[in-house]
Formats: C-alpha cells, sequence, structure tokens
C-alpha cells in the first residue's frame, strides 16, 4: 500500500506541470474571456456593468460582422491554395524522377524564417512605384496597383503572402502522407493498366483521406489565427478590408480598448476553432468505423 | 526512355524549379535591396541590381536599434520554453501512459484541453491575468505560460504506450525506484522524439510574435520579431534599411533550417499526422 501511495506522489508530481499551467494560462483565462465578454465598458471603467449579449450585438454591427466575413473568405482561399499547391507540389516530389525526392529544404525555408521579416519583403515588392511587383506590371504593360492601400488588392497581398509562408507545410504533410500509401497497391494498380492520373484518383487519394483531413484542420486552423501577416503588411486596412477576426480581438482589445467588444470577438473565435476540432474527431471518428 | 516519360519528367523538372525560385525570389529581393543606396532603394527606374553593393547598410542598421539585446531576449525565451514544454511534456506523458493514479483520465482530460483553447482567443484576459501577476514586460511572463504543452504531452504518451512494459518490471524486480525507471529505463528511449520535437518548437517560440507581443511593450524586454517590427515603423521608407534589418534576422534562422531540416521536417509530420 505504501508503495502504491509513493507512486501516486511520484504520478501527480511528473503530471502537475501540465496540469497546473493548463488551468492557470488556458482555462482560467478561457473563464475571465466568457465571462467578462458579458460585461460593458472599457479596461479603464472602474465598475463594469452586466450588459448580457450586448457586446455581441455591438461586436457584429460595429465591424466585427465584417471581420468574420473577411476571415471566412480569407481561410477558404488559404485552405484552397496551400492544400492545392501542397497536395500537387507533393505530388511532383512524389513522382519518381530522380533526384526530385530530396528536395524539401526550400519548402521549409518560408515556414521557419521569422514571418515579421519575410512579411516586411513583401510589404517591399508590394510597394508602389518602385515595389518589384509594379515593376513587373509595368514591363508587361499592365496596369499598377497601390496594393496595400486599396481593398481588394490588399487582401489578395495578404492572401498571397500568407499562402506563400505555409504552404510548405502542407507539401511536407502530403509527401508523409503519398509515403503512407503501400507501394505493393500502386504496383498492382500499374499492372491492371492504371495511369498516373487513375492511380491518384482511385488509389491514392481515397488512401489518403485521414491525412487530407488531418492537413485540412491544420491549416483552417492556421488560417483562421494568421495575425503577423496582416499586422506587418496592413494593419487590418484599407478601410477593415483585411481586417479577420483574430486581427480584430487585437485591434479592440490592445489599440482601441473596448474589451467588452474584444472579448465577444474572442468567445466567437473560440467557439469557430472548437467546431472545427470537434468536426475533426467527428469525421476521424466515421473515417476509423469505415475502415 | 520513351518520349512521352522525358515530356513529364521535363514538366516535373520546371514546376518545381517555378516553386523553388517562388519560394527564394523574396529572400534574394531581400539581400539585393538591402544593398542599395538610398537614392536606389526609392527610384523607380534604377537597376534591379544595385551599382555598388553598400554593404555598410548592414552596420548601420545595427547601430540605430539594439538588435544584440533583442537577440538575448529571444534566445532566454526560445530556450527556457522549449526546455519548459519539453520536460514537462515527457513527465505528463510518461505518467498519463505508464502509471495509475486516481482521477488519471480527468486530469488527462484538463492537459489536453489546452488544446481546445487556441491562445489567440484568450489574449486579452491572458493580459489581464499577467498584468495582475505583475509579469508584464517580465521573462517570466513571456515563458511561463508557454510551458505546459499539450501537444508534447500527448505524443509522449503516444510514445510510452508503445514501449514494453517489461523493461520498467524488469528493473523494478531488480530494486529500482519508481524515478529511477523513469530516468534510467524509459526517459532515454524517448531521445528521437525529444530531437524531432525540439528543434520544431524552439523555432515556433523564436519566431512567436503575438505572444511578445501582448506581454512586453519595452524596446529592451522586446523579441527580435517585435524589435523588428518597431525599426520598420520607424523607418518607414528606409527600405534599404529595413531589409538590412530583416537579412539580420533571417540569416542565423535560415542556417539553423538548412542544417537541420531533416529533424525540422520530422517534427513537422509528428506534430500533425500522428
Amino acid at each position: 500500500m505504501r508503495q502504491r501511495h509513493r507512486t501516486w506522489t511520484l504520478a501527480y508530481a511528473f503530471v502537475a506541470p501540465t496540469v497546473v499551467l493548463t488551468v492557470v494560462f488556458s482555462l482560467i483565462p478561457l473563464a475571465m474571456l466568457l465571462w467578462r465578454s458579458l460585461y460593458g465598458g472599457g479596461v479603464f471603467d472602474a465598475s463594469p456593468r452586466f450588459v448580457g449579449l450586448g457586446n455581441y450585438g455591438q461586436m457584429l454591427e460595429e465591424g466585427g460582422g465584417h471581420a468574420l466575413g473577411v476571415t471566412g473568405v480569407y481561410t477558404v482561399g488559404f485552405i484552397l491554395l496551400t492544400m492545392g499547391v501542397g497536395l500537387g507540389l507533393a505530388l511532383l516530389l512524389n513522382s519518381g524522377a530522380p533526384g526530385v525526392a530530396r528536395v524539401r529544404a526550400p519548402f521549409v525555408i518560408p515556414l521557419v524564417v521569422p514571418v515579421v521579416a519575410t512579411a516586411l519583403i513583401w510589404a517591399n515588392m508590394f510597394a508602389p512605384q518602385f515595389g518589384l511587383v509594379n515593376r513587373l506590371l509595368r514591363a508587361l504593360h499592365l496596369p499598377q496597383a497601390d496594393f496595400l492601400s486599396s481593398p481588394g488588392p490588399a487582401l489578395v497581398a495578404v492572401l498571397t503572402f500568407g499562402a506563400w509562408q505555409f504552404f510548405g507545410q502542407n507539401v511536407i504533410l502530403y509527401v508523409a502522407a503519398l509515403k503512407s500509401v503501400p507501394g505493393d497497391v500502386l504496383d498492382a494498380a500499374s499492372v491492371d493498366g492504371a495511369g498516373a492520373w487513375r492511380r491518384f484518383a482511385h488509389v491514392q487519394w481515397p488512401m489518403m483521406r485521414r491525412h487530407t483531413l488531418l492537413i485540412w484542420v491544420v491549416t483552417t486552423l492556421t488560417g483562421l489565427q494568421t495575425f503577423t501577416q496582416i499586422y506587418v503588411l496592413t494593419q487590418g486596412g484599407p478601410d477593415g478590408a483585411t481586417q479577420t477576426a483574430l486581427y480584430y480581438v487585437y485591434n479592440e482589445g490592445f489599440v482601441q480598448f473596448d474589451t467588452g467588444r474584444a472579448n465577444a470577438m474572442g468567445v466567437a473565435l473560440f467557439l469557430l476553432s472548437l467546431l472545427i476540432t470537434i468536426t475533426q474527431v467527428w469525421l476521424l471518428g466515421r473515417a476509423d468505423r469505415a475502415r | 526512355m520513351p518520349a512521352s516519360l522525358i515530356a513529364r519528367r521535363s514538366v516535373v523538372y520546371l514546376l518545381l524549379a517555378l516553386a523553388v525560385v517562388i519560394v527564394a525570389f523574396p529572400l534574394v529581393w531581400m539581400a539585393v535591396s538591402a544593398l542599395k543606396t538610398d537614392a536606389e532603394i526609392i527610384n523607380p527606374a534604377a537597376p534591379l541590381l544595385p551599382a555598388h553593393p553598400e554593404w555598410s547598410n548592414i552596420g548601420r542598421a545595427l547601430s540605430q536599434a539594439p538588435f544584440g539585446r533583442w537577440y538575448l531576449n529571444t534566445a532566454i525565451f526560445g530556450v527556457a520554453a522549449t526546455a519548459g514544454q519539453l520536460a514537462s511534456g515527457l513527465l505528463a506523458g510518461y505518467a498519463f501512459a505508464m502509471l495509475d493514479f486516481p482521477a488519471k483520465r480527468l486530469l488527462f482530460v484538463v492537459a489536453l484541453s489546452g488544446l481546445m483553447v487556441p491562445f489567440s482567443a484568450i489574449i486579452v484576459p491572458m493580459s489581464q491575468l499577467l498584468g495582475e501577476l505583475h509579469w508584464l514586460n517580465t521573462y517570466q511572463g513571456l515563458i511561463v505560460p508557454n510551458i505546459a504543452s499539450a501537444l508534447g504531452a500527448f505524443l509522449f504518451r503516444q510514445f510510452f504506450l508503445g514501449t514494453p512494459r517489461e523493461l520498467g518490471e524488469a528493473a523494478r524486480i531488480d530494486g529500482a525506484s519508481e524515478l529511477r525507471v523513469f530516468f534510467n529505463v524509459y526517459a532515454p528511449l524517448a531521445r528521437p522524439v525529444v530531437a524531432a520535437l525540439a528543434i520544431i518548437l524552439f523555432l515556433q517560440n523564436w519566431n512567436n510574435f503575438l505572444f511578445p507581443l501582448i506581454v512586453v511593450n519595452t524596446t529592451e524586454m522586446s523579441v527580435l520579431s517585435q524589435g523588428l517590427s518597431v525599426f520598420q515603423s520607424q523607418f518607414t521608407t528606409q527600405y534599404n534599411l529595413i531589409m538590412a534589418a530583416s537579412l539580420i534576422t533571417i540569416v542565423p534562422v535560415l542556417v539553423v533550417a538548412v542544417a537541420a531540416q531533416r529533424h525540422i521536417i520530422e517534427g513537422i509530420t509528428l506534430g500533425a499526422l500522428d
């Protein structure tokens, strides 16, 4: 019995750092977020008053609804670009052409160098007049744009940079996914006369469904939480055109000091992520049952 | 080789070359822009390459801001947070996989709940909480909230579930304490997982921007990314200096990334697909 108690003490000591720090720095802030989203006023108000869901209504009317729309457009674009390019390049790397299987370093680089630094490069490339993109457009006799100060082009610029920064991760993950497809199954398909496209559509793609699901979840959560790209390139402007939900939380909370609205959007962001995680668990369970 | 294969391979090489150019070009553009003179950089008609590379731009950028201090802060934060994440994850993962104790399931759910609460949703209450602790603008404020790693605990638990229980039993029969069983028998087995996670966690911490942004607002406590963004707001139109400053922050990471690419790729795959 004493032996057992000593094991318990050791076990609690081992899990304590993770459990205690998770409670203090994830669950308590989450409770504060939910609770304070129901109280009005800014950080400077001495006595916040209970406003129920008032902050949520205000948030949606005062730019928050628009920010959620921008988040949707950005995230969908981000998923399509990074997963499409990621899968395409992984197929090329997996094509068996001599030497290509080892070419992976270039795709890791944008992912791991500081985003602020690469964002500054892209800001420079998108600059009016002397920026690289406009020089290129001028050389091709195409209309130029002041990318970062016009609403539509600004969102395109932020999305282009966001995708450039992240797509390498999906290349790496899809390369791993393609490797997990057993070679003998592919060989059997080839013997049956299936070409590259049919091998992909009928063997590789269905066998990678679980991977695609996991990649989709990571990509979606990354897209939802895009921040640094926007902070450096546009600060949410012009006119809120690139203000996503997270940027809205930051702007209301740390620039405008309206914590009520910031917290309401924080809750929305939390629920969105939760919804994606629950969808993942549900889809994974269904995929596992189907096998 | 049949002609169709040659044609197909040419397309493969061409597309891959295009992708590599798209990745590399911004970095080349940075280097080129960093070496332009003040006049060249804002002249739309100036040639793409500088006539005479202005190497002094790098020294000028370095002398305009405390990059040394920012490097030091980033290193302290990166090393301490990564070590904390690995240690706490290793210990918790081991306990959840190999030891039995009351309320284990509940505590495991609590440990994993960190995955459900993205930091970005709680930036406002987090900064208020750290303010109440008087931890804003301190190293502990930067480091401690980042130590719990739900992903680490989960991955180490998965790893230990796959190790044979007989190893521990044999050591216990020989009279080893539980602590010795962990340190001498099981912890060394986890070395490959530690290696794969260490580099990717370190790079994530090194590049973290949003967390330091809400915890630190003084120049002397800023991390490199933050400092760079302040540098940019002060030298808005001196693009050559801004690019020189970016160069200073990118090059060391670039060297590490190329040298450790195999571990990085392993770490990314481990974190997302297992």
